[in-house]
């Protein structure tokens, strides 16, 4: 019997690779492989299984149309922290801007700030408006103002409803009057879509938690949250609004991190149906978000706030209505266009809103940048979410002798810049 | 502390009435069981009390700036069962969440820190420590016997 040769069994990788590849047909090597990947059961009783299942549910939920994935996306139903974006507690932007994972940047995006007019031309009031079309809804605002002022205050409204019942129709009035006067120099208000006293709802789910009773303690859990919000207004658009700076400006950001468990916000947990939704159905052709109206409702008003010797957290309220609704608004744009979890955003989402009492107004820009928000897909995600934001600003000192006073034109204008945003 | 003798004033017969006020409820400060965030103190209250009386004890008293108060009763358990089978009820409490205001925060101190004395060389307790160390080396087993008890073998 010939003496065979002893090769070890790891001889072919113990050979020193090919340097050079010209010499090997690489080509013909790669082929097609015959038989279908070896993959862990789904049967078995063990934690690969678990894991594959998981992997099979990502990827049928990759699979399948947008429709679809949001239903199941939403489907299973567990007790979820409720996050009202008007909240009472204090320091709730810290906590929102935690979950949300976005960064606050105070002040407006340089495209808001930057004077546009450095042309030959005297910079005009706003970007894209004449003078007299800019006195003309100069003039609109103070009629809305004075029209509040003289028809709608007839009695007093009911306790705890003045906002609502006052500044609400002021509001709609007002947005609906921009948008028709903005519609000749703006096209995209042709065929936009505004709505009035819509509803907002996202579900997300971020960090995790350890189930401590219960049939499924020792377990990790995703923490889940839901936002059901209801903008005053809100302008929806054909087209996607440009992104106020690139994705790789926001890895530098930095968002705080809360290490206490969400209840100590204080938040609370409920079981109900996960809705995500922006305000119109999915075949709607507009399906981009332009511009949100929040109402400061009378519970949070500045006066009510001073009375009770929380003055300080004004502002903090105004920042976290702001995040928590364009979140929930933008994310749920995202959603519609197939991103989720598992498949991030490949270009940025961008909403806007206005916040105001009647009098004092404060505006947000925010630009979704990340919704893998989960543990799993969060780990070196460098990506944040960016919020910018003004401190509130007042409109107008008060109406004396059937005229305004004090209108302040640096508001007027920053709503025309806002509404006259576009791609 | 040297005793330093006081002199409180002496009432006599005539004098306006000594008074002091004290409030007629008491707080206990606990350690949160479940982490708080930083600006956050947790009492224990009386049942009677409400937010706003905590408020304002806290405020008028201790000068606290106050932010919010929350407050929930906790059931005492009633599962308890003493010597003739009655059930025996843990007395209920109300426990008050306390955010301050201005920015300050609470952490609650340690009280007990942990001791690191270093004992004394040659003195009775290093005798004793050492003596101790010495008896439970003796009364390890045999590592090279694998756990198998002394009485097999010889």
């Amino acid at each position: 019997m010939a003496a065979r040769t002893r090769l070890p069994l790891l001889f072919p990788k113990n050979l020193p690779p090919f340097r050079n590849q010209k010499l090997v047909h690489t080509e013909a090597a790669v082929k097609e492989p015959a038989y279908p990947p070896i993959v862990h059961s789904v049967t078995a009783k063990s934690k690969s299984a678990l894991r594959q299942k998981a992997l099979q549910h990502v990827q049928k939920i990759c699979a399948s149309p947008v429709e679809e994935k949001l239903s199941l996306v939403t489907r299973i139903q567990r007790k979820k922290f409720v996050v009202y974006p008007q909240s009472f507690a204090r320091h709730a932007d810290r906590w929102y801007q935690h979950f949300t994972k976005t960064a606050y940047i105070p002040g407006l995006p340089e495209k808001f700030t930057l004077p546009a007019g450095d042309e030959s031309s005297p910079p005009a009031a706003v970007p894209g408006i004449e003078d007299d079309a800019f006195a003309d809804l100069r003039s609109m605002v103070t009629r809305v103002i004075l029209q509040e002022h003289w028809h709608i205050k007839k009695r007093k409204p009911f306790m705890y409803r003045e906002q609502e019942q006052v500044v609400g129709p002021m509001l709609r009035n007002l947005v609906t009057g921009l948008t028709y006067s903005l519609a000749k120099h703006n096209p995209l208000f042709l065929l936009s879509s505004l709505d009035v006293n819509p509803q907002v709802n996202f579900y997300w789910r971020r960090g995790e938690r350890i189930i401590p009773r219960g049939h499924r303690r020792g377990r990790l859990e995703p923490t889940r949250f839901q936002i059901d919000d209801h903008p005053h207004s809100q302008i929806r658009i054909t087209q996607q609004l440009p992104q106020f700076t690139p994705l790789e400006a926001s890895y530098a950001a930095e968002v705080p991190e809360i290490t206490t468990a969400p209840n100590m916000m204080p938040l609370f947990r409920r079981q109900y149906d996960n809705n995500i939704f922006t305000g119109a159905k999915l075949p709607d052709p507009a399906c981009y978000g332009h511009t949100q109206f929040h109402l400061v409702p009378d519970r949070y008003h500045r006066d009510r706030m001073a009375r009770r010797q929380e003055s300080d957290q004004v502002e903090v309220f105004l920042r976290a209505n702001g995040l928590a609704s364009l979140f929930a608004w933008t994310g749920a744009q995202a959603m519609y266009q197939g991103f989720w979890n598992h498949e991030d955003v490949t270009r940025p989402f961008v909403s806007q809103a206005v916040i105001t009492d009647g009098q004092f107004f404060s505006f947000f820009c925010y630009q979704l940048n990340t919704v893998a928000l989960s543990v799993e897909t969060d780990a070196n995600n460098p990506r944040k979410n960016l919020l910018w934001g003004t401190e509130s600003l007042r409109l107008y000192e008060g109406v004396k002798d059937g005229e305004v006073v004090g209108l302040n034109d640096g508001v007027i204008k920053l709503l025309v810049q806002f509404l006259m945003n576009q791609p | 502390m040297p005793v330093t003798r006081l002199l409180y004033p002496l009432y006599q017969l005539g004098n306006p009435q000594l008074r002091i006020f004290r409030p007629n409820w008491f707080l206990t400060l606990v350690r949160p069981g479940r982490e708080q965030p930083p600006d956050t103190a947790q009492f224990r209250i009386p049942m009677e009390m409400t937010k706003y009386d905590v408020k304002n004890y806290l405020e008028k008293i201790y000068n606290v700036p106050v932010g919010a108060v929350r407050t929930r009763i906790q059931f005492g358990s009633n599962k308890k069962r003493n010597h003739l089978n009655q059930k025996v009820k843990q007395p209920d409490y109300k426990v008050a969440y306390v955010q301050l205001a201005q920015g300050q925060t609470f952490t609650f101190p340690d009280i007990y820190p942990e001791k690191d004395q270093v004992v004394a060389e040659g003195s009775m307790e290093e005798m004793q420590e050492k003596f101790m160390e010495d008896e439970k080396q003796r009364q390890k087993l045999d590592p090279r016997r694998g756990g198998v008890t002394e009485w097999f073998g010889l």
